[in-house]
C-alpha cells in the first residue's frame, strides 16, 4: 500500500522498509532509480539534509525475491509562513470580500480556513469558485459601530499559520476603477479634451451612494501630472491641454463620503484637435491604407501622413510641407 | 400656516447660531436646497469629530485612544441611539422615517454631549466640545427645518435622555470613558449614515414639488 509523507526541507528523513527486520537485505529506489547502499543504515534508508529534488516515488523491495515491500511518496515542503490577507468592499453597500496569498510557496498542499467575527456573531464568507483564494461576504446591518475581525489560518502536513485583520465596515470601500474611459478631441478646439467614464460595475447603487471622481491627464512628453476632482457627473472637458501634444488620460473613483480612491482606470490616450494645412486637401476620416506604412519613397496624393492623431507636434507641420515640396518637385519634372 | 410660523421660527434661530456656514434666511429655501445644506452640515460635522475625538480620546488615554480598541458592547440601561440597520429597512424608510430617525438621534446625541461638556477637564476639551454642541444644534434644526418644509410633524417625546448620563450613570471611572467611547463612535457612524441618508432624500425630492406643495396649502 502507498503512503504520502511531508518533511521539512533540511530535515534527516529515516524510512523503514514496512515490517522488515533491521537488517533484512533490501533495496531501495526513488523513482525507479536504485539507491546506492551508502544512504542505507541496515534496511532503513537514511536521507539527510532533504532539499526540494528529493521529492518522488520512493520503493523498498525485499532482496532476493524482489517483492515490493514498503512504497511511499516524499514531499519535501515548508510549513506556511504567516499568510497575506486583504479584505475590501468594492459593493458597498452590499458587502465586502476577503482575498489571500502566501508570500512564499510551501511545495505541498495547503488548506485555509477563514473565519469572520462581528461583535459575537460568527458570520460565514461563501468561497468563491475563481479565484481560489477568496471568499465574500454580504451585509446583514449597515452603519455598524462594531468591528469586523477576520481571521485567516493557513495549515499543512508541517505546520500551520495565522493572520488577523480588524476593520471598520467604512475603512474598506475602495471602488473598482472607472470603466469606459474615452478621451476624444473637441471639433475646431485646440486646447480641448472630452473625457468621460462609466460608475465601476461591480457597484451596485450609485444613486444613493454616489461615486466623486479623480481625473489626471499629462502629455506623453512630460512626467508631471495634471489632477481634477469632480464630485459628480462622468464627464470633464479638459480645457487647458498644450495643442497637437499626445495625452494619457486616466480617472480613478471613491464614495463621495467614505473608503479610500480606488487604483488608477485603464489609462487612454487622445491629441487634442489640429487644423489641417489648408493646402492640401484632407478628408475628414481617411481610413489607414497600408499605402502609408510602404517603404514607398514618393508620398501619396492625399495627406495621410498628416492624419491628425499619427504624428506628434510641430513635426507634423513640417511633413505636411516637405510632402507638398516633394509633390511640386515632382509636379515640375513632368512638366 | 402652523408649518410656516415654525419654518420661519427655525430659520430666525438657525441664523442666531454662532459659528455656522452662512445660511441665508432671506432666500426662499426649496427642500432641496434644505437637504443640500443638512447634507453639507453633515460633511463638516464629521470633518470636526474627527478632530474633537482625537482630542477626547487622547484625554481618555489608553486603551480608548488606540486604533485598534475593540471593545465588546456591554448592556447598559440607558443606550445612545445607535445608526446601526437592517439593510433591507433601511433602504425601505420613508423620507418622513428617514428624517424623524436622524432628528431624534441628533437630539439625544446633543444632549449626551452637553452632558460631556459639562463635565469636561480641560479647558480645551469644554471649548471643543462647546463649538461642536453649537454646530450639533444647527444640524438638528437644519434636519427640522427639512421636515418642516415637507410637511412632516416634528417627532415628540423627550428631546434626551431623562437623566443626563454621568449623574446616574456608570458607576466606576472605567465604565464611564467606555460611555465616553461609545458615544463619540455612534455619533461618527450616524454623521456617515446621515450623508447616505440625505444622499437618498436628495434625489427623491426636487425643490420644485416642494413649492407646489406650499402653494397648494394656500401660503
Amino acid at each position: 500500500d502507498s503512503h504520502i509523507q511531508y518533511e521539512r526541507v533540511g530535515a534527516d528523513v529515516t524510512m523503514k522498509c514496512g515490517s522488515m527486520d533491521w537488517d533484512a537485505a533490501v533495496t531501495w529506489t526513488a523513482n525507479g532509480t536504485d539507491i546506492d547502499e551508502s544512504h542505507l543504515n541496515g534496511s532503513y534508508l537514511i536521507l539527510k539534509n532533504v532539499d526540494l529534488t528529493q521529492s518522488g516515488q520512493y520503493s523498498c523491495y525485499e532482496g532476493s525475491s524482489w517483492h515490493l515491500k514498503y512504497q511511499t511518496y516524499l514531499r519535501v515542503g515548508t510549513p506556511p509562513k504567516e499568510p497575506v490577507l486583504m479584505c475590501r468592499s468594492n459593493n458597498y453597500p452590499k458587502g465586502f470580500y476577503c482575498s489571500w496569498h502566501l508570500p512564499t510557496p510551501t511545495y505541498i498542499p495547503n488548506s485555509f480556513n477563514i473565519s469572520v467575527i462581528h461583535g459575537t456573531r460568527e458570520m460565514v464568507c461563501e468561497k468563491d469558485v475563481f479565484p481560489k483564494n477568496r471568499c465574500h461576504i454580504r451585509y446583514v446591518q449597515l452603519f455598524s459601530t462594531v468591528k469586523y475581525k477576520v481571521t485567516l489560518t493557513v495549515t499543512n502536513a508541517l505546520g500551520k499559520s495565522s493572520t488577523t485583520l480588524t476593520f471598520d465596515e467604512f475603512a474598506i470601500v475602495k471602488p473598482d476603477p472607472p470603466e469606459s474611459v474615452v478621451a476624444k478631441p473637441v471639433p475646431n478646439n485646440p486646447r480641448r479634451l472630452e473625457v468621460s467614464w462609466q460608475n465601476p460595475s461591480s457597484w451596485p447603487d450609485p444613486e444613493s451612494f454616489p461615486l466623486k471622481f479623480f481625473l489626471r491627464y499629462r502629455p506623453l512628453i512630460l512626467d508631471q501630472w495634471q489632477h481634477v476632482e469632480l464630485s459628480d457627473g462622468t464627464s470633464h472637458t479638459i480645457t487647458d491641454a498644450y495643442a497637437g501634444k499626445e495625452y494619457i488620460i486616466q480617472v480613478a473613483a471613491k464614495d463621495n463620503d467614505i473608503g479610500t480612491w480606488s487604483d488608477w482606470s485603464v489609462a487612454v490616450h487622445a491629441t487634442p484637435w489640429t487644423e489641417e494645412p489648408k493646402h492640401l486637401t484632407t478628408e475628414a476620416q481617411i481610413t489607414e491604407t497600408t499605402s502609408a506604412s510602404t517603404s514607398s519613397f514618393m508620398p501619396p496624393p492625399t495627406t495621410k501622413i498628416c492624419d491628425k492623431g499619427a504624428v506628434v507636434g510641430s513635426g507634423a507641420v513640417a511633413v505636411c510641407w516637405t510632402a507638398g515640396l516633394v509633390l511640386a518637385a515632382y509636379g515640375v519634372l513632368f512638366i | 400656516g402652523d408649518s410656516w410660523g415654525i419654518f420661519t421660527f427655525l430659520c430666525a434661530a438657525l441664523c442666531n447660531l454662532p459659528a455656522l456656514p452662512a445660511l441665508n434666511c432671506t432666500e426662499e429655501l426649496g427642500a432641496g436646497q434644505s437637504i443640500q445644506k443638512t447634507y453639507d452640515l453633515t460633511r463638516y460635522l464629521e470633518h470636526q469629530l474627527r478632530t474633537l475625538a482625537g482630542t477626547y480620546l487622547n484625554y481618555l488615554g489608553p486603551p480608548f485612544n488606540e486604533p485598534d480598541f475593540n471593545p465588546p458592547r456591554l448592556a447598559r440601561v440607558e443606550r445612545v441611539p445607535s445608526a446601526t440597520v437592517d439593510l433591507d429597512l433601511w433602504r425601505g424608510l420613508t423620507d418622513n422615517a428617514r428624517l424623524a430617525a436622524n432628528y431624534r438621534a441628533y437630539s439625544r446625541l446633543l444632549c449626551y454631549l452637553r452632558a460631556l461638556d459639562g463635565q469636561a477637564a480641560t479647558a480645551e476639551l469644554r471649548h471643543r466640545l462647546g463649538h461642536f454642541c453649537s454646530s450639533l444644534q444647527g444640524l438638528v434644526l437644519s434636519i427640522a427645518g427639512v421636515m418642516s418644509s415637507l410637511g412632516y410633524p416634528l417627532p415628540v417625546g423627550p428631546a434626551g435622555p431623562s437623566a443626563p448620563p454621568g449623574t446616574a450613570g456608570a458607576p466606576n471611572d472605567f465604565l464611564k470613558k467606555m460611555d465616553d467611547f461609545w458615544l463619540l463612535k455612534e455619533l461618527q457612524t450616524w454623521l456617515w449614515r446621515s450623508a447616505k441618508d440625505f444622499n437618498r432624500l436628495k434625489k427623491k425630492v426636487p425643490p420644485a414639488v416642494v413649492t407646489l406643495r406650499l402653494e397648494a396649502r394656500g401660503f
